[in-house]
C-alpha cells in the first residue's frame, strides 16, 4: 500500500508537466514569444506561486507563447534558471519575488536581449525591472467608503506580518478616509502571521470594542477570523486581494482586488510589442490589474452619494488627478 | 568496498526509479534521463550549476559524517548552517577569513547547545538538534525583519555582505574550502588518535569508555567540529552565492547533507563524489523542469530513494551477519 502511494506520488510529480504539452495554435506574429518563470516554491500552494503559474498559463493560452517554468529555491538556482532562459534566447523571464533581484541583474548583464522582471523589488537595469502592484489605489477607495458610511468615526485595519507592501495599503486606506474626514480615526493591529484565524478574530473584536465599525484586513488566510468577528458584531468590512464577498456576504461591502495573472500577461504584451520601458512597473487601475469590486448584495445599503463619490474618485485616480499616497 | 557498491547501487536505483516513473507518466525514460544528464553536465553553465550546488552539500555532508561517526545523530546541520551564515554576514566587514572563522564558531556553538543538553540532562540530540533548527530559522526571520534589514528597509533581507569569496571561472573559493575540509576530515578520522577515539566512541561507547576514552568529552568535541563545518557551509554559501541574508536562505542543505553522508557510507572522501552526484541530480532536475515541465521536486524524491536504499542495504548486510556481541 505504501509502495503504491509512493509510486503514485512520484508519477504525479512527473505527470505535472504533461498537461502543458499541447500548445495552442499561435495566433500572434511569428517568431513565437518565449517566456520563462521562476517561482520560489511549489506552484500547487494555492497562493503566491499558484497565481504566478496561472499568469504564465494565460501568457501561453492568450498569446501562444512558448513557456517554461522552474521551481527555484536557492540563489544558485535563481541564477542558473535565469541564465538558462537567457542562453536559450527567451524574450522574457519572470522571477516571482523580491529575492530574485540580484540574480536578475547578473543575468541581465549577460543576456541583454532577454527582459528580466521580478515581482516586487527596486532593482532596475536596461533589461531588468520589478513590477509593483498598486493595491493602494483600491484601498484608498475603501477608506473613502469607510469614512462616509461609518457612524462612529472609527475604522480598524488588521495586518498579518508588518511588511512594507501591507503597511502601504494601510497608509492609502487612512489617506482615503481622511480625505473625507480629517479627524477620522483608523486603528492598526498586526497579528504577526498570516494563518492564525483566532488571533485575527480577537484583534477584530478588540477594534470593534474600541468603536470601529469598518474593518479592512491584509491577513491572507487569517482574514477569515476578521469576517467571523464582523459577522458576530454586525459591523462591515472589506475583502482584500480577491473578491471575497462570498466568504461573508452579509458584512463585506466591497473588496480591493488584485489580478496578478493579468499583470504577467500585461508585461508579456509590453515585451512582445517592444513597448517595454525599464523602470519600476507600477501596475494598477489603468492596466486593469487593481480594482474595487462591490458586493452587489450590500451595495444598495450604501448611500447613493457614497457610490457616486467612489466612482468620481476612481475616475480621478485613473486620470491621474488624484495621487494616492504610497507607504514607500 | 561494500560501501562503494551500495552507494553506486543506490544512486543507480534513484535514477532507475525516476525513469520508471517517467515511463508510467508517459514520458520516454531515455529522454528524461538524457535531459537529466545534459542539464547537469552538458554545458559549462550546467557544470557550474552542479559544482555550485555540490559545495554546500559536501560541507553539510561532512558535518553529518563527523557526528554520525562519533555516534551522535546531528540532524541540526540546517540550523548550524543558518547561524553560520548570519555570523559570516556580521563578520564580513573584517574580511573573508574573519567571516569564515565567525561562521565556524557560530556553527560549533549552536551544535554545542545540543551537546550540553545531552550531557547535562540526557536530552536526545536527534530532538534537540531538530528543534534548534526551528529556532535558527526564526532567528534568521527576525534579523532580516529587524536589526539586519537592508538600509532602505524595504524588503526583509540584509544588505549585501561587506566581503565576498574570490571567484575563479565564476566558481567561488568555497569549492576549495569544501574539498580541503573533506581531506582534513579524512585526516582527522583515519590518521590521528583523536579520529581513532572518535570512531571508537561511535562504534561502541562502553568499550571506548573501558579503553580509557572520555566519552562525553569526545562527543562534545565531535559535535563542535560537526557544527563548525555546517557553520562554514552557511558562511561559504553567503559569501559565495547569496551575499545577502533572507528568510529562505537555507532550503534543506542541512537535511540533504544526511543523504550525502549516507550515500558516501559516512566516508569523508566518498562525500565528494556523493555531493557531486546530488548536486548534479538537483541541477539536472532543474533543467528537466524547464524543458519538460517535470517538477524539480523529483530531486527530493531521488534523495529519499537513495537514503532508503542505503539504509535497507545496511540492514540486510547486518542481519545476514549476526552480531558478535
Amino acid at each position: 500500500m505504501r509502495h503504491a502511494a509512493a509510486v503514485l506520488t512520484l508519477v504525479s510529480l512527473v505527470a505535472c508537466g504533461r498537461d502543458e504539452a499541447p500548445a495552442p495554435p499561435s495566433s500572434t506574429s511569428s517568431p513565437t514569444l518565449k517566456v520563462g518563470l521562476l517561482t520560489p516554491g511549489s506552484i500547487n500552494d494555492g497562493g503566491w506561486n499558484a497565481i504566478a503559474w496561472e499568469g504564465l498559463q494565460r501568457i501561453r493560452n492568450e498569446m501562444g507563447a512558448e513557456v517554461a517554468h522552474q521551481e527555484a529555491k536557492t540563489p544558485a538556482e535563481f541564477d542558473e534558471g535565469f541564465r538558462s532562459f537567457g542562453a536559450r534566447g527567451f524574450d522574457l523571464a519572470f522571477g516571482h519575488g523580491f529575492e530574485f533581484q540580484d540574480a536578475a541583474l547578473a543575468a541581465g548583464k549577460l543576456y541583454p536581449k532577454t527582459v528580466f522582471i521580478t515581482t516586487s523589488g527596486t532593482s532596475v537595469a536596461p533589461n531588468v525591472s520589478p513590477m509593483v502592484f498598486e493595491l493602494e489605489k483600491a484601498t484608498y477607495l475603501c477608506g473613502i467608503i469607510a469614512a462616509r458610511e461609518s457612524k462612529t468615526g472609527k475604522a480598524g485595519v488588521i495586518g498579518g506580518i508588518r511588511l512594507p507592501s501591507i503597511e502601504s495599503t494601510f497608509t492609502a486606506f487612512k489617506a482615503g478616509a481622511q480625505s473625507v474626514d480629517p479627524k477620522f480615526d483608523v486603528r492598526e493591529v498586526f497579528t504577526g502571521n498570516f494563518d492564525d484565524v483566532g488571533a485575527a478574530k480577537l484583534a477584530t473584536l478588540s477594534l470593534a470594542n474600541a468603536g470601529a465599525d469598518f474593518i479592512f484586513h491584509q491577513a491572507n488566510e487569517a482574514g477569515r477570523g476578521v469576517f467571523q468577528a464582523c459577522s458576530e458584531r454586525k459591523i462591515r468590512c472589506f475583502g482584500s486581494n480577491k473578491d471575497q464577498s462570498g466568504l461573508a456576504p452579509d458584512v463585506i461591502v466591497a473588496s480591493a482586488v488584485l489580478d496578478v495573472p493579468r499583470a504577467f500577461v500585461h508585461m508579456a504584451n509590453l515585451v512582445r510589442t517592444k513597448t517595454f520601458e525599464p523602470g519600476v512597473q507600477y501596475l494598477g487601475m489603468q492596466e486593469g490589474i487593481v480594482a474595487l469590486v462591490w458586493n452587489e448584495r450590500l451595495k444598495p445599503t450604501v448611500s447613493p452619494e457614497t457610490v457616486a463619490e467612489v466612482e468620481r474618485v476612481e475616475k480621478a485616480i485613473r486620470a491621474g488627478t488624484i495621487a494616492v499616497p504610497r507607504g514607500f | 568496498m561494500t560501501r562503494l557498491l551500495i552507494g553506486i547501487g543506490a544512486a543507480a536505483l534513484a535514477i532507475a526509479v525516476l525513469a520508471m516513473a517517467a515511463a508510467l507518466a508517459g514520458h520516454s525514460p531515455a529522454d528524461v534521463v538524457g535531459v537529466l544528464f545534459d542539464g547537469a553536465l552538458g554545458s559549462p553553465l550546467a557544470i557550474r550549476g552542479t559544482i555550485l550546488k555540490s559545495i554546500p552539500l559536501l560541507l553539510t555532508g561532512l558535518c553529518v559524517v563527523i557526528a554520525f561517526r562519533a555516534g551522535v545523530w546531528n540532524i541540526g546541520a540546517e540550523g548550524q548552517f543558518i547561524v553560520g551564515a548570519i555570523a559570516a554576514w556580521m563578520g564580513s566587514p573584517y574580511g573573508t577569513i574573519a567571516s569564515m572563522l565567525a561562521a565556524a564558531v557560530a556553527g560549533a556553538v549552536w551544535s554545542s547547545i545540543a551537546t550540553a543538553m545531552r550531557l547535562w540532562r540526557n536530552a536526545p540530540e536527534v530532538l534537540t538538534t531538530i528543534l534548534l533548527n526551528f529556532i535558527a530559522v526564526h532567528i534568521l526571520g527576525w534579523v532580516v525583519n529587524g536589526p539586519l534589514r537592508e538600509t532602505s528597509a524595504r524588503y526583509p533581507q540584509s544588505d549585501p555582505a561587506a566581503s565576498a569569496l574570490p571567484q575563479l571561472a565564476e566558481i567561488h573559493a568555497g569549492s576549495l574550502i569544501s574539498i580541503a575540509t573533506a581531506i582534513a576530515a579524512w585526516w582527522l578520522l583515519y590518521r590521528t588518535t583523536e579520529g581513532l577515539r572518535l570512531r571508537a566512541t561511535g562504534l561502541n561507547p562502553s568499550a571506548a569508555r573501558h579503553a580509557g576514552i572520555n566519552v562525553p568529552a569526545q562527543i562534545a568535541r565531535a559535535m563542535a567540529i560537526s557544527g563548525a563545518i555546517a557553520g562554514v557551509a552557511g558562511g561559504v554559501e553567503l559569501l559565495g552565492v547569496t551575499h545577502r541574508l533572507f528568510e529562505r536562505l537555507a532550503v534543506g542543505y542541512g537535511y540533504s547533507g544526511i543523504a550525502v553522508a549516507l550515500l558516501a557510507g559516512l566516508h569523508p572522501l566518498g562525500s565528494i563524489a556523493s555531493a557531486l552526484f546530488f548536486g548534479a541530480f538537483v541541477t539536472g532536475a532543474g533543467e528537466l523542469q524547464r524543458t519538460s515541465g517535470i517538477s524539480a521536486a523529483i530531486a527530493t524524491f531521488g534523495q529519499a530513494v537513495v537514503i532508503l536504499a542505503v539504509v535497507a542495504a545496511g540492514a540486510l548486510l547486518t542481519s545476514r551477519k549476526p552480531a558478535d556481541a
